[in-house]
């Protein structure tokens, strides 16, 4: 029997006017708690422990695709990979010889010099488990979570540069906000000159803003992170500047700049382990005496 | 195909299958699919719940749409609640008209749904922006008009199992 025309009998429950208003009213509460106050973590926790053996299961017929296209892959491909691989490692074994002998001369410096040495610790890998299918955020879920003692705040690379930032971490799983996501930001360095400047990202993209306009900045420098936040080690390649534009009575420069990591492409990321905990801000400089009191001692004198 | 609604006599709606449809749909939701896709793929869960809204009434109403959108809220990382209110104020608009909608055939009804589906994404983009993300751009309203695209084709799938006699 196709009840759909069948009208109703009895009025059972309530009408569809106050179901709406009850569940506008309840996805309002909800919306409110969840993004100004961070009510619902708890609860997405909890719910991300249930759905991970379900993204898991999903995940693997796509891994088992994966898996067979690379069994079926031909032996020219094989070997021109392998000799990429080859020449790619002898170039770098070279540039890593220079490069642990400069650190050593770094370490050496810095402890002739009393400066504290930063950690040269290995990071975590994480394979990325799915993108959020939500357009208006820019953020990953990524395989490891608080079982790999990951924390929020911990940086994420692939391997050609900086990807982005933990910011929630689940028993599991943990989520990557992406530096092209709106509320991200990166104190950055422009490798060619060294001028400081502040990576943001703008929702897909990202840009380097309140650079003045007669900045020397030009189209294919490449920012690095600076370091000075605590957060990111600095070195770490993230973005290639594409366009400057130079807007007349704009006092801004408007710096467009492309991610070199792969940012919503690379399928295996690092997280990187914590800096050493950087030395505390010092006092802040006295507040000089207010120039109040002198008049009031002027109006009493 | 024809676009006329099927008048031939149907076996009973089973509620498993009405909760199958909906966790293949979440599956796809699941799915990590390459980047470029979530532009144009239409929101299945979305295009369920107006299916069933539209047909099946008295099983899957404004509560209901409140509820699934919770769990695609979860499932697709978005805020809690964004896709709730989107469902259950699109389940009231189908309700007030459903006597109606369920007389139209298959093209008028893909216009209510392409339409339907508008508000959804309206109203998810207006919570958003209201709540400080960036806008997506115009690329946002493509998956609707896909989803009402495949409206006919999806009532045909989903009629199928409840026909008598197989094709």
């Amino acid at each position: 029997m196709n009840f759909a025309n069948t009208p109703r009998f009895s009025n059972q429950g309530l009408r569809p006017g106050s179901q709406l208003l009850l569940c506008t009213l309840a996805s309002l509460a909800l919306l409110i708690g969840d993004s100004q106050f961070g009510l619902m973590d708890r609860t997405r926790d909890a719910l991300s422990v249930v759905l991970y053996p379900i993204q898991r299961a999903v995940n693997m017929p796509m891994a088992a695709a994966a898996h067979i296209g690379e069994f079926f892959i031909t032996q020219t491909a094989l070997k021109q990979e392998n000799a990429a691989l080859r020449s790619r490692e002898l170039a770098q074994s070279a540039r890593l010889a220079r490069l642990t002998s400069l650190e050593q001369e770094v370490q050496q410096l810095k402890a002739l010099n009393g400066l504290r040495t930063g950690s040269l610790q290995a990071g975590q890998l994480g394979e990325v488990l799915y993108t959020a299918r939500d357009p208006f955020s820019y953020k990953i879920i990524i395989d490891k979570g608080l079982d790999a003692k990951l924390a929020a705040g911990l940086p994420v690379v692939d391997e050609r540069g900086l990807v982005g930032q933990i910011t929630r971490v689940q028993p599991l799983t943990a989520e990557v906000t992406l530096i092209i996501d709106k509320n991200q930001m990166v104190p950055v360095v422009n490798q060619r000159t060294g001028q400081r400047s502040l990576l943001y990202g703008y929702g897909g993209g990202v840009e380097v803003r309140y650079l003045p306009a007669a900045a020397d900045i030009q189209p294919g420098d490449l920012l690095v992170t600076s370091g000075i936040d605590g957060l990111y080690s600095e070195g770490i390649p993230v973005a290639h500047v594409t366009r400057v534009d130079r807007p007349a009575g704009a006092s801004f420069a408007r710096v467009l700049c492309q991610s070199i990591a792969g940012v919503q492409s690379s399928r295996y990321v690092l997280v990187l382990p914590p800096r050493a905990a950087m030395p505390p801000r010092p006092e802040p400089a006295p507040v000089p005496a207010k120039p109040k009191k002198k008049k009031d001692t002027e109006d009493e004198g | 195909m024809s676009y006329d609604r099927p008048q031939e006599l149907l076996k009973p709606v089973k509620r498993r299958f009405i909760t199958l449809t909906f966790a293949l749909a979440l599956m796809m939701e699941l799915l990590p699919l390459p980047v470029g896709s979530t532009r144009w793929l239409p929101d299945f869960v979305g295009l369920l719940i107006l299916y069933w809204a539209i047909n099946q009434p008295r099983r899957i109403g404004i509560g209901m749409g409140f509820l699934i959108g919770l769990i695609v809220d979860v499932s697709t990382n978005s805020l809690f609640g964004q896709h709730a209110l989107a469902y259950s104020v699109t389940t009231y608009l189908v309700m007030l008209r459903q006597r109606q909608l369920i007389m139209f055939n298959l093209g008028q009804q893909a216009l209510v749904v392409l339409t339907l589906m508008l508000a959804n994404q309206l109203i998810m983009a207006l919570v958003r922006l209201a709540l400080g993300s960036a806008f997506v751009g115009a690329s946002y309203f493509l998956p609707p008009l896909m989803g009402a695209l495949l409206w006919p084709l999806l009532t045909k799938l989903l009629l199928l199992p409840y026909r008598h006699h197989t094709l």
